[in-house]
C-alpha cells in the first residue's frame, strides 16, 4: 500500500464495530495518525485480503492468526492483543442433575460445543480433552454451528451452549472462560442448575497481524497509537469497554502452541 | 498491606458470591490482599477466571484444616475510586466535570464522561452564607391561594383600578425574566456545588408565585392586563443575554431585584386594600432574600478576584449601551405610580402622587449606591454605576 494511511481489517461480528472502529479511528487521528478500517463479513476474507496486501493490518481471532502464521511460514508481524486475550481457558460445564464428577465421566454423554470455528467453544476444548485422554469418539456432541466465519466472536453459540445445559439437551458444555465469568456475574447463570467441571489449560486469543514486508514505519505508528489508549481517559474508556479489553498488550507466540496441534492434526486427516 | 478475610461458605461464584467478594475488594487498596474462604470446590476454577477479567491477581488457594479453601487474591489497580474522608462535608476548590451528578462524597468510579459544567470553581460559585439562605428560603414558602385575602379586593375608581393593573403587568414581566435569567445558569453549576442549584431553585419558586399573584391581582379587578413596553423588554433581553453567573447575580439580584425592593415597598405603602399591601409584603421579603444571596455572591467572588470589578462595571457600561436609546422610565409604569401614590385622579392628590414617584427614584438611587457599597464598591465606583442602571429598575 502506497498510502501513508494505516488500513486495518477487522469483521463486523456485531453492530458495534463500526462504533468501535469509528472510536479507534478517532483516537488516531487525535495523535495526527491517519488509520481508516474496512469491515469484512467473515475472517477468511480478510485474512485473504491481509496476504494480498488490500490492507496493513489484521484484528484476527485465535484460529485466523493461527492461519496468517502457517501461510507465511510465521514470516507474519504480529503487532498486539488485548489483555484478556492472554491466557484465556475454555470450561468445560456441566448440568449438576448430570451427576458428572470428572471429565472421564463424559463417556456416553452429551457435550454442548460451539460454532466449528470458535476456538474457545469447540477447537480447543476438544483439543485439550484429547489430550487428557479423553476419547471424544464416545462423546455425543450437539453442536452449535451459528456465525460461521465469525469464528465465535459474537459469543452466540456459547450462549446456546449454556442455554442446552439449563434446558437439559445437554448434560455437559464448553464455553469460554470469558463468557462463563461474565454471564455469572451478570446473574444469568443458575448456579443450582449448573457448575463448572474443569478448566483447559490456557491460550491466547485475538491478535492484531501483518503481512511480512508491511512497510515497518506504518506498522510502528499503528502500534504507538494502539498502545497509548488509557482506560482512565473517558474518550478511550467507552471503546476499550466495548472491545472487551481494560489495555493493549505486547504480542506473544507461545500462547497459539496448543492451537497449532489442533491444526497439525486436522491437516493429517 | 491490609488483609481482608471474607467467608463465602459454599455460594459458587454465580450464585451470590460475588455479591460479598466485590464489596470487600472496593474496600482494599490496590496492592492489598484478601483471603477468600470457600467451601465450594467450583471457586477454585471460578475465581482465577473472574479475577482476570477484574484486574485482580489470583494468587492461590490454601487448604484449611477443616476442608475448605482459603483463596488469595490482591487488589488491582484499575478502576478504583475512593470516598472523601469527610463525607463530602468540605466544598472541593475546584469540581471535576467527569464526576458528574455523583453527591458530593460520593466514591467515582474513574472513567465516567465528562458533564458539560462550567461553574466549577468554588469561590466564583458558592457564598458561605448559601446554606443559611437556603433554608430560610424552605421556611418561608407561601402559598397565593391560601396567604393573601382575595376577598378584600373591592371594585376602585377606574384610574386608579388602571394604574394597579399597569403597575401589577410591570412586576409580573420582570419577575418572568426573573424566573428565566437564573434558570440558564442551574444546569452549569457543578452538582458538587449543589447548595447553590437548590437555593436557586427556591428562588425559581419565588418567583413562579409572584408572577401568579401579580398576575391575580391584576385581572382581579376586572380592566385585564396593562401596557408592556419596548424599553422593559430590551432591558429583560440584556439580562436573558448575560453569559456570565456572576454579572448575572450582580445586575439582576444586586441592581435590578435591589431596585425593586424599593418599588415593591413603594407599591405597599400605597396599597388600595389588604390582599395588594399583603402579597406586596411577602413579594418583598422573598426578594430581599434573592437580594441577600446576590450580594453575597458578588461579595465573595470580588473579595478573592480584584479584576471581577472591572467586569462588573463594564457589563453594566455593556448593558447602558444597549438601552441607550431608552428616554427613562417606561410612561405607563411611571404614570400608573404616579396615579397610585395619588390614590387617583384628583389633581390636588396627583401633585402629592407625582411627588411621591420622584421621591421613589431618588431613594432607589440612594439604596442601590449603598448595596453597591455593601458588595465592596468604591463609593465613586457605586455612583457611577447606580447612575448607569437601566431606567427600567430590573
Amino acid at each position: 500500500m502506497s498510502d501513508s494511511t494505516i488500513l486495518v481489517g477487522a469483521v463486523a461480528y456485531d453492530p458495534k464495530a463500526v462504533t468501535i472502529w469509528e472510536g479507534i479511528r478517532e483516537h488516531y487521528s487525535d495523535q495526527g495518525v491517519a488509520m481508516d478500517f474496512v469491515l469484512f463479513s467473515n475472517y477468511e476474507r480478510q485474512v485473504e485480503s491481509l496476504l494480498q496486501g488490500h490492507i496493513d493490518v489484521a484484528w484476527n481471532t485465535p484460529l485466523a492468526h493461527a492461519r496468517v502464521r502457517r501461510r507465511t511460514q510465521n514470516q507474519s508481524v504480529s503487532l498486539g492483543m488485548r489483555d484478556s486475550d492472554r491466557d484465556f481457558r475454555a470450561k468445560i460445564v456441566v448440568r449438576r442433575a448430570a451427576g458428572i464428577k470428572s471429565i472421564q465421566d463424559l463417556a456416553g454423554r452429551t457435550l454442548a460445543v460451539g460454532s466449528r470455528d470458535s476456538t474457545q467453544a469447540r477447537i480447543l476444548p476438544l483439543q485439550f480433552l484429547r489430550k487428557a485422554g479423553i476419547d471424544l469418539g464416545k462423546l455425543k456432541l450437539l453442536a452449535f454451528d451459528t456465525d460461521v466465519g465469525k469464528h465465535g466472536d459474537t459469543g452466540t453459540s456459547e450462549l446456546e451452549v449454556l442455554k442446552a445445559l439449563h434446558d437439559g439437551r445437554a448434560d455437559a458444555g464448553a464455553v469460554g472462560d470469558l463468557i462463563w465469568v461474565l454471564e455469572q456475574a451478570a446473574g444469568r447463570v443458575d448456579a443450582a442448575k449448573v457448575e463448572v467441571l474443569w478448566t483447559t489449560p490456557p491460550f491466547d486469543h485475538c491478535m492484531f497481524d501483518a503481512a511480512p514486508g508491511a512497510p515497518k514505519e506504518k506498522l510502528e505508528r499503528f502500534q504507538k497509537g494502539l498502545f497509548s489508549m488509557k482506560w482512565e481517559n473517558p474518550k478511550h474508556r467507552r471503546v476499550l469497554e466495548l472491545e472487551g479489553l481494560k489495555m493493549w498488550m505486547a504480542p506473544r507466540e507461545e500462547g497459539y502452541a496448543s492451537l497449532h496441534e489442533a491444526l497439525d492434526l486436522e491437516e493429517k486427516k | 498491606m491490609s488483609v481482608v478475610a471474607v467467608d463465602g461458605g459454599d455460594l459458587p461464584l454465580g450464585g451470590g458470591l460475588l455479591a460479598l467478594l466485590r464489596p470487600s475488594l472496593s474496600l482494599l487498596r490496590p496492592g492489598g490482599q484478601l483471603a477468600l474462604i470457600s467451601s465450594a470446590p467450583s471457586v477454585a476454577q471460578d475465581l482465577p477466571a473472574w479475577c482476570r477479567v477484574e484486574h485482580h491477581e489470583y494468587l492461590g488457594a490454601d487448604p484449611l484444616p477443616d476442608g475448605r479453601a482459603s483463596h488469595r487474591i490482591v487488589r488491582g489497580s484499575l478502576g478504583v475510586a475512593r470516598a472523601p474522608l469527610d463525607g463530602g462535608l468540605s466544598l472541593p476548590e475546584r469540581a471535576d466535570p467527569a464526576t458528574g451528578f455523583a453527591p458530593r462524597g460520593a466514591a467515582v468510579e474513574p472513567g465516567g464522561p465528562v458533564y458539560p459544567f462550567t461553574l466549577v470553581e468554588r469561590d466564583h460559585v458558592v457564598p458561605p452564607e448559601v446554606g443559611a439562605l437556603y433554608e430560610q428560603a424552605v421556611s418561608s414558602q407561601w402559598v397565593a391561594a391560601r396567604d393573601i385575602p382575595w376577598g378584600t379586593v373591592k371594585p376602585l375608581p377606574v384610574a386608579l383600578e388602571q394604574a394597579l393593573s399597569q403597575t401589577m403587568t410591570f412586576l409580573a414581566e420582570n419577575e418572568l425574566s426573573a424566573l428565566y435569567v437564573p434558570s440558564n445558569f442551574l444546569p452549569k453549576i457543578h452538582p458538587a456545588y449543589a447548595e447553590v442549584a437548590m437555593f436557586l431553585a427556591t428562588q425559581l419558586n419565588d418567583e413562579s408565585r409572584h408572577i401568579e399573584v401579580f398576575l391575580r391581582r391584576a385581572r382581579a379587578g376586572g380592566g385585564g392586563l396593562g401596557i408592556s413596553s419596548v424599553t422593559t423588554s430590551q432591558s429583560l433581553l440584556s439580562l436573558l443575554e448575560l453569559r456570565d453567573f456572576t454579572e448575572a447575580a450582580f445586575l439582576l439580584s444586586v441592581l435590578g431585584e435591589g431596585t425593586f425592593l424599593d418599588l415593591l415597598k413603594f407599591v405597599e405603602r400605597f396599597a388600595p386594600d389588604e390582599a395588594t399591601l399583603l402579597l406586596t409584603q411577602k413579594a418583598r421579603a422573598d426578594e430581599s432574600r434573592h437580594v441577600h444571596f446576590g450580594l453575597a455572591h458578588v461579595r465573595h467572588a470580588l473579595r478573592r478576584d480584584a479584576s471581577l470589578y472591572g467586569r462588573l462595571e463594564a457589563a453594566v457600561r455593556r448593558r447602558a449601551a444597549t438601552m441607550a436609546s431608552a428616554a427613562g422610565v417606561p410612561a405607563p409604569v411611571s404614570d400608573a405610580l404616579t396615579i397610585l401614590a395619588a390614590g387617583g385622579s384628583d389633581p390636588r392628590g396627583v401633585r402629592k402622587g407625582h411627588e411621591a414617584y420622584r421621591e421613589l427614584l431618588e431613594t432607589m438611587h440612594e439604596n442601590r449606591m449603598k448595596r453597591l457599597e455593601h458588595a465592596g464598591f468604591s463609593p465613586e465606583q457605586a455612583k457611577t454605576l447606580s447612575d448607569l442602571h437601566t431606567p427600567n429598575f430590573m
